[in-house]
């Protein structure tokens, strides 16, 4: 597994869900097993990962490179860099956590796995894909999933926030297809001289740039076709409204990748392919994009403050949350980029506890609303002090890894943006304010006597939960395992942008 | 007076308009389906005129390859009929609306 | 005067030998029907069976080589024919397999069920001259001969009102679109006074005629197209033929006449107006057309509650994006055409035959009738929800290879706003074909649905569909290459 461990990673969870479709109706306890090792496999490779990734090494490793559609210039091209090394970490742990979290699940238990682990595969094959059209099939093989899973494990609204969800990212990846295929047809391959290849590696490199690629007013609409289909996933306002019908409609576990990883493939997919493809446009851009990263961050955090579904606060707060991380990609600076990548990582953890701990209450109480509890901190005592480290990290507590990355952030943005730094400033205060009100009516207050006998979380969630929490504090004190990682890489992509500029 | 290649097409193009018409306006099927006929005779007489003028039997030959194509086209149009007739005992085609959206 | 007619002779029919094996199947079938009376007419089922496999297999194995003009010019074996040739034979295999276990078709109380198969061997002829076609009066002859063929099948179920309504609906407006583009055949022969397909092209590039006279010669000749196909504006035959007919029925109609149309359209409109395709508009004209067709095609099947009729829509729709390759008529633009139409004849027949699969047991074509059927008949409804991905164009079925590569030509020929309608109306197409998804998936079992059993034969020619729409999205190199071989020969 060693020499390809980019293809076992993604290709295993797809092994686990053919023979789960094998198993015969009604043995849950195998299939459960099944998926949980298909999703342990690539966790342990992406550890090994983690090791042996060259810290110090500009460019993309573990590469894999075959050839697949040899008349349409299609290639078999993976690889990972210091940008997607954290996404692959944080997939494959979220993943693996998120199957031990739908243990409960009764529900057509073998689709609900089958589906989890296609997922899986599709979120990783983004994170690793070299070749556009490779990335734009792992993009889309993603929906399909997710949809079903919205769409049949969900709330009493499914249907229509899965197809809500389904069409407006589809809307997304058309115009990203219409980009890439304009990439294709004016990008020289320099193997053969001749225009047409899907390599991102040589659409990376401006020289090879032709014909109409070399029009700026092109360039601009290739930006823009990129940029809404990556805003949508990422949900950068006004593409966002999908976002809480999914989630208040999803699952549990399907909240937390969605939220986990399904958003950070927008953040990805623009510093991944539009940032090095169009340094120029990206450049040109930085003042809109901020701003949209203030209104993201300002926008969600009041419409978290309005919530009183706890599930549509914490979705608001990722809206919110994804606004810093555009904020930093805007800026262009080391800190900001480092602290932008950071941050998704770290709301990648953070918001996968919080929907898992509103995931344990929901369980119990049936519902969610955030006036129908009070005084939970006496009947559930354990699980109150597990909610409350994933809200001050949310906040970004000093100690803890939100901190870290908002800090960069900001630290990154200023000296570019000044005032809308300052007034993104503003979203944190409000971010307090809104985690502060709910942690107030939901744990403290006069104790709703109707959960006098509700069970604390059990040691199947606790599993779930501690795993995360010590990776957030972890990473809170001692920031430089994940910071290291991705330094290099970031660094030449500023570099490259700084060039253009 | 000269009848010439214009007067033919004048005449084939009349009665195609008519056979159109005939088609388009009124509403029992068998009325339409003459109305088809007629335009598949205006195109024989176009052909005819054609290959007369320019001298090439090719046309000639189009125009008895039409005549069979109609006739056989007749003949299933008119057998449909009869099997709707069956049925609905009428072949207005105002009242046949079992397909619609 | 007749300096140039080759007489034709028997070592011609050499070249013939599917169309003969399939016409041949026919008279068999016939005698067949009438000869051996039961209960199930097994012997033309096995003749029509044996015969379309028997062209399948010789069409794969001896591929045209080179491009034989035969019996005197009027039609072409070149590799494009032989494109078809396996499209059709294909169609032609899985459409026979897939009738013998159907109700529709093997329930009716109809004496001599043994036509049909009989039918559909001359119809799959037929449409095979049709890509074979250079003269108008074989365009003509292999046209009429499938729309004949046809009207009989629409009508199959003929004590159904439905059924026959649809096959007179089916002959009228059939008829009058054939008698259009008669008109303008009968104008262009007058024009350049030549029969063939080359021999017009050199008439008028030696001799422009006037614009004007050409566009309206060039629409009424597209009507006739236009009709075959299901182009907006003459595609209201479409959705109450595809709702009226047997189900299996148009399943073959909405791929196999609408390929044969295709390929006949290519090899006109290739020939004759490939040199003068900028001095008509053609490109804006097809570019409209396209636009129309797609977008009509998807927002009202957006509101249809009955499945067929919804994919009646669907083909509608379809027909739109196959004709973004005709734009400029470049080679790489009627490659990706051909190749799309590989395409859509696997998916589109696949989605229509679960309709039919489904119609067997529980005697409805209602979405509403569809609810849980996931649950009720799991492989078939997993293989419906690979036909209809594929049908958005969504990867990993091979819909989105056939789109991919139409885009790919439109964008190359620069036609940016069609491109960006195109890619708008999968986002539109998406949500109806996830109705249906919705239907069988996120709904609840009834409680008194009806059991859904359906037939061994019905899961075999439905996994023949499956799997190659999975294996095109993958893996597509050897059968776009076959297509781009066909498009080469010209």
């Amino acid at each position: 597994m060693a020499d390809h461990i980019l293809s076992w990673m993604t290709f295993f969870p797809v092994i686990g869900a053919v023979v789960i479709a094998f198993i015969p109706k009604g043995n849950k306890e195998i299939v459960k097993t099944v998926a949980a090792a298909a999703a342990a496999v690539p966790l342990i490779l992406a550890v090994r990962l983690f090791i042996d990734f060259d810290r110090n090494l500009d460019g993309f490793q573990f590469i894999e490179h075959f050839e697949w559609i040899k008349t349409f210039n299609i290639e078999y091209h993976m690889g990972v860099d210091g940008l997607s090394v954290p996404m692959v970490l944080l997939t494959a742990f979220l993943s693996f956590l998120c199957i031990i979290a739908s243990w409960k699940i009764e529900k057509a238990t073998k689709g609900y796995f089958a589906l989890f682990l296609l997922l899986e595969a599709g979120m990783m094959g983004v994170f690793c894909a070299l070749d556009f059209f490779l990335f734009y099939v792992f993009w889309e093989v993603m929906l399909l999933p997710m949809y079903f899973l919205i769409g049949i494990w969900g709330g009493p609204r499914k249907e229509y926030a899965a197809i809500k969800f389904f069409l407006y990212t589809l809307a997304g990846s058309v115009l990203m297809l219409l980009a890439m295929i304009a990439l294709y047809l004016f990008t020289t391959d320099p193997a053969t001289g001749q225009t047409g290849t899907f390599n991102m590696l040589h659409m990376f490199d401006q020289a090879n740039h032709t014909g109409i690629l070399t029009l700026d007013n092109v360039r601009f609409a290739l930006w823009m076709g990129l940029f809404i289909g990556f805003a949508i996933k990422v949900p950068i306002f006004p593409f966002h409204t999908w976002l809480p019908d999914a989630h208040v409609e999803a699952p549990t576990a399907v909240s937390v990748i969605l939220a986990g990883v399904l958003l950070k493939m927008g953040t990805y997919g623009i510093l991944r392919i539009s940032y090095p493809m169009l340094p120029d446009q990206a450049k040109a851009f930085m003042i809109p994009m901020a701003i949209l990263g203030a209104i993201n961050i300002l926008y969600g955090a009041f419409c978290a403050l309005a919530q009183t579904d706890m599930k549509k606060l914490v979705a608001y707060s990722s809206v919110s949350h994804m606004g810093y991380v555009l904020l930093g990609m805007s800026a262009m600076t080391e800190a900001g980029i480092n602290g932008a990548v950071f941050q998704m990582f770290n709301h990648g953890t953070i918001t996968a506890m919080m929907f898992l701990c509103v995931g344990v209450i929901y369980d119990r109480a049936h519902h969610r609303e955030i006036n129908g509890f009070g005084g939970l901190g006496l009947q559930m005592p354990l699980y109150t002090t597990v909610t409350s480290f994933a809200l001050f990290a949310a906040i970004g507590l000093p100690g803890l890894s939100g901190f870290v990355s908002e800090a960069m952030v900001f630290m990154g943005a200023f000296p570019v943006h000044q005032t809308i730094t300052i007034i993104s400033a503003i979203g944190i205060i409000i971010g307090a304010a809104y985690v502060l009100w709910m942690l107030q009516r939901v744990f403290l207050g006069t104790r709703n006597e109707k959960y006098d006998d509700i069970q604390d979380i059990n040691s199947r969630e606790m599993f779930t939960l501690v795993p995360i929490g010590l990776v957030v504090l972890f990473l809170g004190i001692y920031p430089m395992p994940v910071l290291n990682l991705m330094k290099v890489s970031l660094n030449s992509l500023i570099a490259v942008i700084n060039v253009a500029g | 007076m000269v009848i010439g290649l214009n007067h033919y097409l004048i005449l084939a193009a009349a009665l195609f308009l008519t056979g159109a018409a005939g088609v388009l306006a009124r509403r029992n099927t068998l009325i339409m389906l003459m109305g088809v006929e007629i335009m598949l005779c205006s195109v024989n007489i176009v052909f005819a005129a054609y290959s007369r003028a320019l001298g090439d039997m090719s046309g000639h030959v189009f125009v008895i390859m039409n005549f069979a194509i109609a006739a056989a086209e007749a003949a299933i149009g008119l057998a449909i009929l009869v099997a709707i007739y069956r049925i609905k005992r009428s072949v207005n085609a105002d009242e046949l609306n079992s397909l619609k959206e | 005067m007749f300096v140039n007619i080759t007489i034709p002779n028997w070592s011609d029919f050499a070249h013939f030998v599917p169309e003969a094996i399939m016409f041949g199947a026919f008279l068999l079938a016939l005698m067949g029907d009438v000869i051996v009376r039961g209960r199930k007419p097994v012997v033309p089922f096995l003749i029509t069976l044996l015969g379309a496999l028997a062209a399948l297999y010789y069409s794969f194995a001896s591929p045209p080589v080179g491009d034989a003009g035969v019996l005197g010019s009027l039609v072409m074996i070149d590799s494009f024919a032989g494109f078809f040739r396996i499209v059709f034979s294909f169609v032609a295999v899985v459409t026979i397999l897939f009738s013998w276990s159907s109700e529709e078709i093997m329930g009716s109380t109809r004496e001599h069920k043994g036509e049909y198969y009989a039918l559909i061997a001359l119809m799959t002829g037929g449409m095979m001259v049709m890509a074979e076609a250079r003269d108008l009066v074989m365009l003509f002859m292999s046209m009429e001969l499938v729309a004949l063929t046809s009207y009989v099948m629409a009508g199959y179920m003929r004590n159904s009102l439905r059924s026959t309504e649809a096959s007179l609906k089916y002959v009228i407006f059939g008829a009058v679109s054939s008698g259009i583009m008669l008109f303008g055949m009968s104008l262009l022969f007058g024009m350049t006074g030549q029969m063939t397909f080359v021999g017009i092209r050199d008439a008028l590039v030696a001799n422009p005629v006037n614009d004007l006279s050409m566009l309206v010669v060039l629409i009424m000749i597209m009507a006739g197209f236009g009709y075959k196909i299901a182009m907006v504006p003459f595609h209201f035959w479409c959705p109450d033929v595809y709702e009226g007919a047997p189900t299996p029925v148009s399943a073959f109609f909405s791929v196999g006449p609408k390929a044969a149309g295709f390929a006949l359209m290519i090899r006109f409109f290739f020939t004759v107006f490939q040199p003068i395709v900028d001095t008509i508009d053609w490109p804006l004209m097809i570019a409209i057309l396209s636009a129309v067709t797609m977008t009509y095609g998807n927002i009202v099947a957006v509101k249809q509650t009955n499945v067929k009729r919804l994919l009646a829509y669907s083909s509608i729709a379809h027909v739109g994006y196959l004709l973004m390759g005709f734009l400029l008529l470049t080679p790489g633009g009627l490659q990706a055409i051909l190749f799309y139409l590989l395409v859509y004849a696997v998916m589109n027949l696949g989605a229509f035959m679960f309709v039919s699969a489904i119609n067997n047991s529980i005697k409805s074509e209602e979405l509403s009738d569809y609810a849980g059927l996931g649950f009720r008949a799991p492989w078939a409804s997993v293989m419906m929800f690979i036909f209809l991905v594929s049908l958005v164009g969504l990867p990993p079925a091979a819909g989105f290879i056939g789109k991919l590569y139409l885009f790919t030509e439109v964008l190359r020929e620069g036609w940016y706003w069609l491109a960006i309608v195109g890619v708008l109306n999968s986002v539109i197409s998406l949500f109806y074909y996830m109705q249906i998804a919705r239907a069988m998936y996120f709904e609840k079992v009834p409680e008194d649905a009806p059991a859904v059993k359906i037939a061994p034969l019905h899961y075999v020619t439905m996994a023949l569909l499956a799997v190659p729409t999975l294996i095109l999205g993958l893996y597509w190199s050897e059968f776009k290459a076959i297509a781009d071989q066909a498009i080469a020969g010209f």
